[in-house]
This record gives C-alpha cells, structure tokens and sequence, in this order.
C-alpha cells in the first residue's frame, strides 16, 4: 500500500501534519497550481496501514485519513516487490 | 468497504473553508454507518440550513436537506412513514439548539429512533459568525461584540434531561472515540445524541485568538475532560475545572422508544 494526497481535494489545513503518531505529513512549502502548499510525505513507507494492512486483511491506524476534513489521503494498491535481473554492460 | 464509499464522489471537494472540522466529523459518521453494514437504500441522511448541514448533499444516499431549525421534524416524519428506515441526522448549534430548540427536546422526548449528529462549532459559521445558544461566555461573535455574556447551553445535559437514550460528546481531535460514539448511537434503539465540538477557523476560530487550524483543535483537546475522570474527581468531592467540557459516552438507557424497525 502507498500513501497519497489528492492534490485536487487537498486546501492545505496540515491537520494531518499534527494527528500522525510518525509524524509523516510536512508542511508543504511550494503552492500548487490551486495556491495550497499541499503536505509532503516524509519516508511514507514507515506509514502502519502501508505496511500491515494487507498482511492484517483491514485499515489500520487511518487517524490522517478520518481527520483529513477534505477526504484527500487515500491508501494506492502497489505491485508486490519484484526482483530485476541486474545487466551488465560493458 | 470504507467510508470513501458512501460519499459522492462527483461532488468533492465540498465547500467547507479550509481546515474547517465539518468535514472530520462527516467522515467519522460515516466511518459507524459503514461498519454496522447497512444498505445505501435503507439509510436516509437529513439536515436543517447550515454549513454542518450541508452534509447530506455530499453522501450517496437519498437525503433531506430541509428548511432552518426543522432537521428533527423532517425526519420525525421519515421514520413515522417507514420505520425500516435508518435515519441519521446532521445538525448544527444554531439549527438544533436556537430555532430548533423545540424539535430537539420533542424528539429527545418522543425518543424516536434515530441518530443525531450535531457539528457544535459554537456559532452561526454560514451566516458570517453570530452568536448561537452555544457561545461560551465571553467568546466574540458578530452579535457579541463585547464579548458573550449569556451563558451557552449544554447540549448533552439538555438531551438526556429531556429523555434521549444515548448522548455522547467528543470533538473533532477524537476521530476513532467519535466513530465508535456514534456507531454506539447507530446502534442503540430510541433517540441518540451525539454531540462533536469542532473547529470554524472562518466565523469563530478568525476572531477568537485561534489564529491556526491547529491551535483551536489542540483546545479542544486540551479541554477535554474524560468522563471517568470528572466521575473520579467528583466522587472524591473535589472541584471540577471550569475552563474544561466533559467528553465520553454520558448517557446509555433503555427507556421506551418510538419507531423502531420491527
Ligand atoms: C427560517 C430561517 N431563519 C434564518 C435563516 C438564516 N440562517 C441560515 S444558516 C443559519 C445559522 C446556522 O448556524 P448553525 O446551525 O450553527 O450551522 P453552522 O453554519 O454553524 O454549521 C441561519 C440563522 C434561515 N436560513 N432560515
Ligand atoms: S488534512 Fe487533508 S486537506 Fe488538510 S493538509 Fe492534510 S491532506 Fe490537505
Ligand atoms: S494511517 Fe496513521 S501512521 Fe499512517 S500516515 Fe495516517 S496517521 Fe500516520
Ligand atoms: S464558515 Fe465555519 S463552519 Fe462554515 S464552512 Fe467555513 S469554517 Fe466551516
Ligand atoms: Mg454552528
């Protein structure tokens, strides 16, 4: 699972930079093409719901998701890991 | 599912000012009436005139957005004409507790089965910042210039003395305790009150001293006082502080209640 903002929904409250037990929402700096200074996500990977919930089967944590008062954090399926085969060029 | 299920998603972003609490508390109520698994055409959502009441527009069921004050009659009426319907109500201060003050201790009286959520931001947010029966003392409104000097109602105390079965407080920090609050509410047979403090950084937030989001939802969390402790601090005969609100489930009983699904 990997964490997301919808940039179309975000109005930069950075509520969610406050309720993160990891502390992984930032205040954004940079506005966007809507004048909000969307949140950045500092090493989303550490998020307990990215990690666990496909191995528990249901949404953990998702305190930023239910306090986000403009339902823009979302949770995006990604591709299992897949080892590549490393080529060497000479 | 989730509660993202339930909302319209063609209608988003909503209309609420930036940081405004409305929001968190229309998740988390949908977030209980996911979880107690009901069908979209069995669950009708209502509201009075307000910012807070604007909520039903943005959930994927039918809905009742009605006229100001009259959120409770309105669905008074729905549950009257089919019982097998679930209602959930969305409410602000001023529509419950000014104009509406007489639907709300009818309803709490007749005991009807539904579940009341009321968006308490302490002020009148979509008419530009009035006071509401709900202003604390010496807060400013555009009404109260000065400083309120009229001493705000207490919701939940006012619910339960009228007869609701359920009442609960939490407020906009409490996301998780306010789900599982208005889950309890859901599922209780009989009029459920649930009461959420939240944040209006545009008509109250802007002229009292909470210049960020943040500072008045960590007022609100700093102020809250748990139920269990204001019992413990009461039964050990000492003064309770009077700056604070009590949180927590108040209320759970069973007296007899009017239009529940058969
Ligand atoms: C009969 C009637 N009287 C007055 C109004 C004007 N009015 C619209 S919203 C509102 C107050 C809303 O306050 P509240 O219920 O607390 O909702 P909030 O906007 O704070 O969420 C008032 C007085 C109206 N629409 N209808
Ligand atoms: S809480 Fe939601 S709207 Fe507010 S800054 Fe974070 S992502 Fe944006
Ligand atoms: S789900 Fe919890 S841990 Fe994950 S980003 Fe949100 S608040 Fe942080
Ligand atoms: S005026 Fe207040 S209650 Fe209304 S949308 Fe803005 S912040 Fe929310
Ligand atoms: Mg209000």
């Amino acid at each position: 699972m990997k964490l997301a903002i919808d940039e179309t929904r975000c109005k930069g409250c950075n509520l969610c930079t406050k309720v993160c037990p990891y502390k992984i929402f930032r205040e954004g700096k940079k506005l966007n093409r809507k004048g909000v200074a969307v949140p950045e996500l500092d090493r989303p990977e550490r998020c307990t719901n990215c990690r666990l919930r496909n191995l528990y089967g249901r949404q953990l944590c998702g305190v930023c998701q239910l306090t986000c008062p403009d339902q823009a954090i979302h949770w995006i399926e990604e591709e299992p890991y897949e080892p590549h085969k490393v080529a060497i060029e000479y | 599912m989730s509660f993202e299920d339930w909302y319209r998603q063609d209608r988003l972003p909503h209309i609420y000012c930036a940081g405004c609490g409305n929001g968190t508390i229309i998740n988390c109520t949908l977030a209980a009436v996911d979880s107690m698994g009901w069908k979209k055409e069995e669950t009708v959502f209502v509201s009075g005139i307000g910012c807070s009441s604007r909520a039903p527009g943005y959930i994927l069921t039918d809905s009742l957005h009605t006229t100001h004050g009259r959120a409770l009659a309105f669905a008074t009426g729905v549950k009257m004409a089919k019982p097998d319907l679930h209602v959930v109500v969305f409410t602000g201060d001023g529509d419950l507790a000014a104009i509406g003050g007489n639907h709300f201790i009818h309803a709490c009286r007749r005991n009807i089965d539904m579940t009341v959520v009321c968006m308490n931001n302490q002020i009148y947010g979509m008419t530009g910042g009035q006071g509401s029966p709900t202003t604390p003392l010496k807060c400013l409104s555009s009404t109260t210039p000065y400083g309120c000097a009229e001493p705000p109602f207490d919701l939940c105390e006012l619910a339960t003395a009228a007869g609701a079965n359920y009442v609960a407080r939490w407020t906009s920090y409490h996301v998780k305790e306010l789900e599982k609050a208005v889950k309890a509410g859901l599922e209780t047979p009989g009029f459920s009150f649930i009461e959420a403090l939240v944040q209006c950084p545009t008509a109250f937030g802007r002229r009292n001293k909470f210049r960020q989001v943040m500072d008045h939802v960590e007022f609100l969390k700093t102020h809250s006082l748990l139920r269990a402790k204001r019992d413990r601090l009461l039964e050990q005969g000492q003064p309770l502080p009077e700056d604070m609100f009590v949180v927590g489930e108040l209320t759970k009983r069973n007296r007899p209640a009017m239009g529940v699904k058969r």
